[in-house]
């Protein structure tokens, strides 16, 4: 559960800290829909990118793959599935199960890609505060027919204030529970049930205080808009992340290959 | 109607929103589509907040995660996910929830209409998640069902009966 927390803002003073929130989602938008489709070799370029980024947060790779490594665990966990399922070349056989060349390929291009994505989600994260990403939620809905934006981005809001109460209210539970001896039940079932139940409960008890707590300052959504702030630098960031994806989507084709071949 | 009963929905909608969330980083990988709790809470919002609001929860849950924050399965995030393999079952929440929604408020709230009301939502769910999936690796419909529903019908089973002894305890709390 801690390592949820590494994606919730973290202040600072870098370039990315200062960006434009909306500039940022579309960089964000970008570069995913380009590591979609994205190589080894794309990946890679993408990688060279992102790291300087990361250590300019104060997030070095060895940091954050320490407290990643259950996310990473996962990653290579889906990476090893796909090694066995997917059907291809035999490179090595245990107990009847095959690993192909293939699914170990795709496995690992797969399990670069999701981590490429969590790291760029996470320096998202981490360089947006709450307030500013509800206000582009607000800016981007605008224009949407039907959609009332105001209610939307104030529930972003609420989400993101949630997000860490409900880890906080996890971790008292689970301390709650363990001074009661429930840690030594055997029960699985049980476990979690003595773990979820009040923690539902308390995290929906404090729903109703959030709701009293915004009635007592008379909360309606006919709120002042809000101002962004810009760094002067977004032009050059959009200029540069379209050439990055471009550069990506060029690498990731296997006729650009060809023409060295 | 005080200002607070007016609030009450939207400030639950959002606490969903952030369960839905915390859901989807507990994911299993067992093949292309991982299992994760997110759909739990989904079917759970649909049941707690009906139809109106539950797809509403949802729907800023994908906006949340389409605009980069990761909170999809696995802490993923973007717009790409919804053109992957698992872009089918991420849309597919939106019907899941309408439809668990709409039956729990047509049939009523016991246990076993409950259940009917989430069989119906899972049904919606795998409805799109598993032509998206067929469709995104050319699989055979015999391949995309043992990849992308049979494997997760014994958890989504236990999930569902986890999601009605939930729903029994938040109930009566959103009703004082």
């Amino acid at each position: 559960m801690a390592d949820l927390t590494l994606f919730s803002f973290q202040a600072g003073t870098t370039v990315l800290h200062h960006l434009d929130v909306r500039a940022k989602t579309v960089l964000v938008c970008m570069l995913s829909m380009a590591l979609f489709t994205a190589g080894f070799s794309a990946c890679l370029v993408c990688f060279l990118v992102v790291y300087p980024l990361m250590c300019a947060i104060g997030m070095p790779m060895d940091r954050l793959i320490i407290r990643l490594k259950g996310f990473i665990l996962l990653l290579v966990l889906m990476a090893a599935t796909r090694a066995v399922t997917v059907p291809g070349e035999p490179i090595l056989s245990v107990s009847g199960i095959e690993i192909t060349r293939q699914g170990l390929a795709q496995g690992s291009l797969v399990g670069v890609r999701f981590f490429l994505v969590m790291v760029i989600g996470l320096l998202f994260a981490a360089t947006t505060r709450p307030a500013a990403l509800k206000s582009a939620a607000q800016w981007f809905l605008a224009p949407v027919p039907f959609v009332p934006e105001k209610r939307a981005a104030i529930m972003i809001s609420l989400c993101l204030k949630f997000f860490p109460l409900i880890l906080s209210r996890a971790g008292q539970t689970a301390d709650a529970v363990n001074a009661r001896c429930g840690s030594f039940k055997k029960n699985p079932v049980r476990q979690i049930r003595f773990l979820t139940l009040p923690l539902l409960k308390k995290t929906v008890i404090s729903a109703d205080h959030l709701c009293l707590a915004m009635d007592a300052r008379c909360y309606t959504e006919h709120r002042t808009d809000p101002a962004f702030e810009s760094s002067g630098r977004e032009r050059l960031f959009l200029g540069a992340g379209t050439g990055l994806c471009t550069a990506m989507v060029i690498l990731s084709r296997e006729s650009f290959w060809m023409i060295f071949w | 109607m005080t200002q607070t009963d007016s609030l009450r929905p939207m400030v639950h909608a959002a606490l969903f929103v952030a369960l839905i969330c915390v859901g989807a980083f507990i994911a299993i990988p067992i093949g292309p589509v991982p299992i994760v709790l997110q759909n739990m809470f989904v079917l759970l919002a649909g049941l707690i907040l009906g139809p109106a609001w539950g797809t509403a929860c949802v729907a800023v849950y994908l906006l949340i995660g389409l605009a980069g924050l990761p909170v999809f399965a696995g802490g993923t995030s973007g717009i790409g996910k919804i053109f992957g393999p698992t872009g089918g079952y991420l849309l597919g929440y939106l019907p899941a929830v309408l439809v668990t929604g709409a039956i729990s408020r047509f049939l009523g709230q016991t246990p076993f209409r409950d259940i009917l009301a989430m069989i119906g939502g899972s049904i919606m769910l795998y409805g799109v998640g598993v032509p998206w999936l067929k469709l995104a690796f050319s699989l055979s419909w015999g391949q995309a069902l043992a990849l992308g529903l049979i494997p997760f019908l014994l958890g989504d089973a236990v999930k569902i009966a986890g999601a009605v002894v939930m729903a029994r305890k938040i109930r009566p709390l959103l009703k004082e």
